[in-house]
C-alpha cells in the first residue's frame, strides 16, 4: 500500500512537470454532437429582459426569473407576477401548482401557487448560492448550491478560486429539513430528477453526474468543452443541458497558476479578467483581443470565446444527440436555462438578457435525433 | 533556320518488349513552352528521358535543328543543349549553390571566391534571389528548383525539359516559377514540361500533347484545349464528372470516435491543435502549407514526437497513447499514407511483394514473425490485383512504376496492415487523373466499410470531393469544421487564411 502511495506521488510529481496526466492542459474540440453551429443566432427573440436568470414550467405555464420579478410568458408577452425584495436565483415548477423560487441564492421559499402571499414552506438556514432547483418524484426539491463561499453573481470568482464547495441539497417542504447529499463539489450548477436518483452538473469540472442520494455519484458526461449549467427535461425524452460559458486554453493556463491569478484578482478589476463572461466585446480591455478575435474588423467565429452560447440535446443515457450554439461572432451568449414547451425550447440568454425561442421538430429532423 | 529546334519521329522505346513509347511523332518549336500531359505510365517521363539522353531509343529518330542526334548520355544531352530537370533534384545537398552550379565543370584548381562571385552574377542576370554562399540543404523546394533551372542555362541549354516542376512547390512558389519559365522562354529558351496540374498546362503552354498508353493522341494549341478535353484524351473517356465535379448531396453519419487529439504540441509546427476523428467517416483535412496537419498526424502515427513538456493528449479508442515509434502505432490499428512516397514510401529498387511484405512486417500477423517467399509473393500478387496496380508483375521494382501505381504500392503496403484508422497524406499528389478516380474510389470503399478515414490535402476540389466532414488547419491547428454539406471553397480557404 505503501509502495502504491508512493508510486501515485511520483507520479503525480512527474505529471505536474511535464504537464501530462492530470496536469494536462487539454480542452476538448467543439466536434461530433457539439460540432457548431450558428443555430441559437437564428433562435426568434421572444423577450429583452433586465435581468433574465431562470425558467420553469408545469407544461402549461411558463415562469421567467427577472431580476426581483417573477413574470409569466405568454407567446411573446410577459406578465408579472410578483415582485420580491431580492433577485430570483433558480426557479421550479412542483405538483399542484405550487412553485419554488430560490432568493439570491440564499433563500428557497415554496409557495402554493405562483401568487400566493406567503410561502408554503422556506429554508434559509446555510444557503449561499442556490442556483438551480428541481423537483423529485416524492416532491423533495433538489438544491444545488454552487459555493458556500461565494454568492450566486461571484462565479468566476469561485472559479478562478478553483471553488470546491458546492453542495447538493435535498430540500423537505413537507417537513422543512434539509439533507446533505453531497458536498465538496466544483461548483454545483443545475440538477434533475432522474429516476430514483439524480443528475447534477459541476461546472469547474466540465461534467455531468448521475447521483444517488447517498451521494455516490457515475459520471454521465464528462470532458465538456464548456462549463455545463442547468438541466431540463426533453418532451420525447433525454434533456437539454445549457453551458454557460465555454473553456479556452487561456483561462485553463490561469487556472494552473494561482500566484498570477491572485494578483490579477487583486490588481485587475474584475470585468477584465482572463475568466469565461457571459458576453464580451464590449471593450477594448478585455483580454484576448487583435488577430486571435478578429482579421479586418471580422470576428471569427472560430476564435478563442471568452463568451459563448451553447444548449446540448442529450439522449436518455447522458450522450449528446446535436448540439446549438451561439459562437464568437455572435450575440446569443451565456445561455443559463432553457425548457421545452408545446414544441418549442425557450432558452435564456444572460448575456444580452433575451429569452429565446427555436421550433424542436426542424432541428431534430436535421440533426436526425 | 526552321522554327522547329527539336523533332522526334516514330519514337519508340521498349522495355522488356513492352513499349513505354510508341511510334511517337513530337516537335518542339523555337521559345515555346510545350506541356506534357498523360496518365501515369502513359510515356511522358520516357519521351522526355529520350529527349535528355537517359535513354535511347529502340527504334525512331531524332533531330536537333534539322540534325540527326542520339545522345548517349545526359551529358551528350547537355553538351547538345538539351538540359533536363528532374522531379526529384539531382543537386549535392552538402554542397552550396555555387558548388552546385559548377558541378562538372571544375578545373585543377577552384578558386572557391572566384566561383561564387561567377555564380552570384550568374544568378543576379537570371534574377534568381538565390544566395550562391547558401548550403543546397537548407534551401526551400523552389530555390533548389532555381538552382537547377540556373545549371541548366549555365551550360547554355537550347531546350530545358522539366519534369512535375510544380509538384512540390506551395502556391506562392508555383507563381514565381511561372515568372522564371516566362523569362526563359523570352531569351529564346525553348521548354517542354511534365505537368499533372492540368490548369497550369493549360495556363502556361503555348502547345500541349497529351500521350495515352505510350501514344501520341493530339497535339494542339494550348488555346484550343479545355480541362474536359485534355481529360478524355488522357483517359480515352469522360472523368471531369467522377472526379471532382460533383458536389456530395449526403455524408456518411459519424461512427465512434476512433481518435481524439488535444492540445498537441510540437514547436514550432503544431500548436495546440484539438481534432477527433470518427469511424465510417472521411476527414478532409486542409491547410496551406505550414498548417500542420502532416506533423500532427505524423505524432499520431508515432513518426514524429510531440514535445516532451506539455505535449498535450492523443487519445485512441478513449485511451491516452503515446506512440515513439511507427511501429507500435501500425500495431495498434493506425496506418500512415505518406505525402512523400520516394522518400518514407517504399524501398524503390525492391519488388512490390517484397515492399507490401515489409509492410506487413511492421505489425507481424499473430504467431507469426515472416512469412515463406511464395507467401510474400501471393500477398503481393493479392493487393496487385485488388489496387489494379498496373506492372509487369508482382516482382517489377517499384522504381520502375509510374507516379500512380508507386501510390497504389505504398497504399497496399499500409492496408496489408488491417489499419482502423487510415491517414491519407496528399493520396494523388503527382498521381495521373486515372489513378486519382481509382485511389478515390478506394478511399470512399474503406469509409463506408467502417474505416476511420483522414484525408490531408492542399488541393481543395480534393477535399471538397471525398470528405464528410473538413476540418480545416491554419498555423498549427484546426481552426474550424463543416460538413461537406455546408462547405464551400470561399468558406473553407476563408478560414484557412484568417
Amino acid at each position: 500500500m505503501g509502495t502504491a502511495r508512493l508510486i501515485a506521488a511520483i507520479r503525480e510529481f512527474a505529471n505536474q512537470v511535464l504537464g501530462r496526466g492530470d496536469a494536462t492542459i487539454t480542452v476538448p474540440s467543439f466536434d461530433g454532437a457539439l460540432k457548431p453551429n450558428q443555430k441559437l443566432e437564428e433562435a426568434d427573440l421572444l423577450l429583452k429582459c433586465a435581468a433574465p436568470e431562470d425558467l420553469a414550467t408545469d407544461g402549461a405555464n411558463l415562469y421567467l426569473a427577472d431580476g426581483p420579478r417573477l413574470l409569466r410568458l405568454e407567446r411573446d408577452a410577459a406578465t408579472e407576477i410578483r415582485a420580491f425584495d431580492q433577485p430570483i436565483s433558480a426557479l421550479a415548477c412542483m405538483t399542484g401548482g405550487a412553485l419554488a423560487i430560490a432568493l439570491d441564492g440564499r433563500e428557497v421559499r415554496v409557495y402554493a401557487d405562483p401568487s400566493a402571499s406567503k410561502p408554503r414552506a422556506t429554508f434559509a438556514s446555510g444557503l449561499s448560492a442556490v442556483n438551480a432547483l428541481a423537483v423529485a418524484p416524492d416532491g423533495m426539491l433538489i438544491a444545488t448550491d454552487g459555493s458556500q463561499k461565494r454568492g450566486v453573481d461571484q462565479w468566476s470568482t469561485d472559479l478562478l478560486d478553483r471553488g470546491r464547495t458546492g453542495r447538493v441539497l435535498l430540500l423537505d417542504p413537507a417537513s422543512g429539513s434539509v439533507k446533505t447529499v453531497a458536498s465538496g463539489l466544483n461548483y454545483a450548477f443545475g440538477a434533475l430528477a432522474r429516476r430514483d436518483a439524480m443528475l447534477i452538473s459541476e461546472s469547474w469540472r466540465h461534467r455531468v453526474v448521475a447521483m444517488e442520494r447517498d451521494g455516490s455519484t457515475t459520471v454521465v458526461l464528462p470532458h465538456l468543452p464548456a462549463y455545463p449549467s442547468r438541466l431540463s427535461l426533453a418532451a420525447a425524452g433525454g434533456y437539454w443541458l445549457t453551458a454557460f460559458v465555454a473553456r479556452s486554453l487561456l483561462v485553463e493556463f490561469v487556472l494552473r497558476e494561482p500566484a498570477y491569478r491572485r494578483r490579477m484578482m487583486a490588481e485587475i478589476e474584475p470585468q477584465y479578467w482572463i475568466v469565461p463572461r457571459l458576453r464580451s466585446g464590449e471593450s477594448f480591455k478585455e483580454p484576448l483581443q487583435g488577430a486571435h478575435i478578429k482579421t479586418m474588423g471580422v470576428v471569427k467565429p472560430w476564435a478563442p470565446p471568452r463568451s459563448y452560447g451553447l444548449v446540448i440535446r442529450l439522449n436518455e443515457e447522458g450522450t449528446p444527440l446535436y448540439s446549438l450554439h451561439s459562437r464568437v461572432d455572435g450575440t446569443n451568449h451565456g445561455v443559463v436555462s432553457a425548457v421545452e414547451l408545446d414544441g418549442d425550447l425557450i432558452m435564456i440568454a444572460k448575456g444580452p438578457r433575451r429569452i429565446l425561442r427555436l421550433k424542436i421538430a426542424p432541428l431534430d429532423i436535421e440533426f436526425g435525433a | 533556320m526552321s522554327d522547329t529546334i527539336l523533332a522526334l519521329n516514330k519514337a519508340t522505346k521498349l522495355y522488356a518488349g513492352v513499349p513505354a513509347i510508341d511510334c511517337v511523332d513530337f516537335d518542339l518549336q523555337r521559345g515555346e513552352i510545350h506541356a506534357l500531359v498523360g496518365e501515369n505510365g502513359a510515356g511522358k517521363s520516357t519521351l522526355t528521358k529520350v529527349m535528355a539522353g537517359v535513354v535511347a531509343l529502340t527504334s525512331g529518330t531524332m533531330t536537333l535543328d534539322g540534325v540527326g542526334i542520339s545522345p548517349k548520355s545526359p551529358l551528350d544531352a547537355r553538351n547538345l543543349g538539351i538540359g533536363m530537370v528532374f522531379q526529384e533534384n539531382s543537386l549535392v545537398p552538402t554542397m552550396t549553390v555555387a558548388q552546385n552550379l559548377f558541378l562538372g565543370q571544375e578545373s585543377f584548381y577552384n578558386r572557391l571566391r572566384g566561383i561564387y562571385i561567377a555564380a552570384q552574377s550568374f544568378l543576379q542576370s537570371l534574377n534568381f534571389d538565390v544566395s550562391p554562399t547558401a548550403t543546397v540543404g537548407a534551401l526551400g523546394a523552389a530555390k533548389k528548383q532555381m538552382v537547377e533551372i540556373a545549371r541548366a542555362v549555365l551550360h547554355r541549354a537550347t531546350v530545358i525539359i522539366f519534369d512535375e516542376p510544380t509538384a512540390s512547390l506551395t502556391p506562392e512558389e508555383k507563381k514565381y516559377f511561372f515568372d522564371l519559365v516566362g523569362d526563359l522562354k523570352k531569351r529564346g529558351v525553348s521548354i517542354v514540361f511534365i505537368s499533372h496540374a492540368l490548369e497550369e498546362a493549360l495556363m502556361l503552354a503555348d502547345r500541349i500533347t497529351v500521350l495515352r498508353d505510350g501514344k501520341k493522341v493530339v497535339t494542339d494549341d494550348a488555346a484550343k484545349f479545355d480541362r474536359a478535353r485534355i481529360v478524355q484524351a488522357m483517359v480515352g473517356r469522360d472523368l471531369s464528372q467522377s472526379l471532382y465535379g460533383v458536389r456530395k448531396t449526403t455524408v456518411r453519419r459519424a461512427g465512434e470516435r476512433v481518435l481524439t487529439v488535444q492540445n498537441l504540441k510540437m514547436a514550432p509546427m503544431v500548436r495546440n491543435n484539438s481534432l477527433s476523428v470518427f469511424a465510417g467517416q472521411i476527414t478532409g483535412v486542409f491547410g496551406l502549407v505550414g498548417a500542420g496537419r502532416t506533423e500532427t498526424f505524423k505524432i499520431v502515427a508515432g513518426v514524429l514526437k510531440r514535445d516532451f513538456f506539455h505535449g498535450g493528449e492523443v487519445i485512441l479508442r478513449e485511451r491516452p497513447v503515446r506512440f515513439r515509434v511507427p511501429a507500435t502505432a501500425v500495431r495498434a490499428g493506425i496506418a500512415y499514407v505518406t505525402e512523400d512516397r520516394k522518400v518514407e514510401g517504399f524501398f524503390e529498387t525492391a519488388s512490390i511483394a517484397r515492399n507490401i511484405y515489409l509492410g506487413l512486417l511492421a505489425k507481424f500477423p499473430a504467431g507469426r514473425t515472416l512469412l515463406s517467399k511464395r507467401e510474400a509473393n501471393t500477398l503481393g500478387s493479392d493487393w496487385i490485383a485488388r489496387l489494379n496496380v498496373r506492372a509487369i508483375g508482382d516482382q517489377a521494382k517499384v522504381v520502375e512504376l509510374s507516379g500512380g501505381n508507386q501510390q497504389k504500392v505504398v497504399i497496399s503496403k499500409s492496408l496489408v496492415q488491417g489499419p482502423n484508422l487510415i491517414i491519407f497524406d496528399e493520396p494523388t499528389r503527382g498521381v495521373d487523373v486515372g489513378a486519382i478516380v481509382e485511389i478515390h474510389e478506394l478511399i470512399n470503399r474503406l469509409a463506408d466499410e467502417g474505416k476511420a478515414v483522414v484525408v490531408i490535402s492542399s488541393y481543395l476540389p480534393e477535399i471538397m470531393a471525398l470528405s464528410d466532414r473538413v476540418l480545416v488547419s491554419r498555423q498549427g491547428k484546426v481552426v474550424e469544421e463543416f460538413s461537406a454539406l455546408e462547405a464551400t471553397e470561399e468558406k473553407i480557404m476563408y478560414a484557412a487564411i484568417h
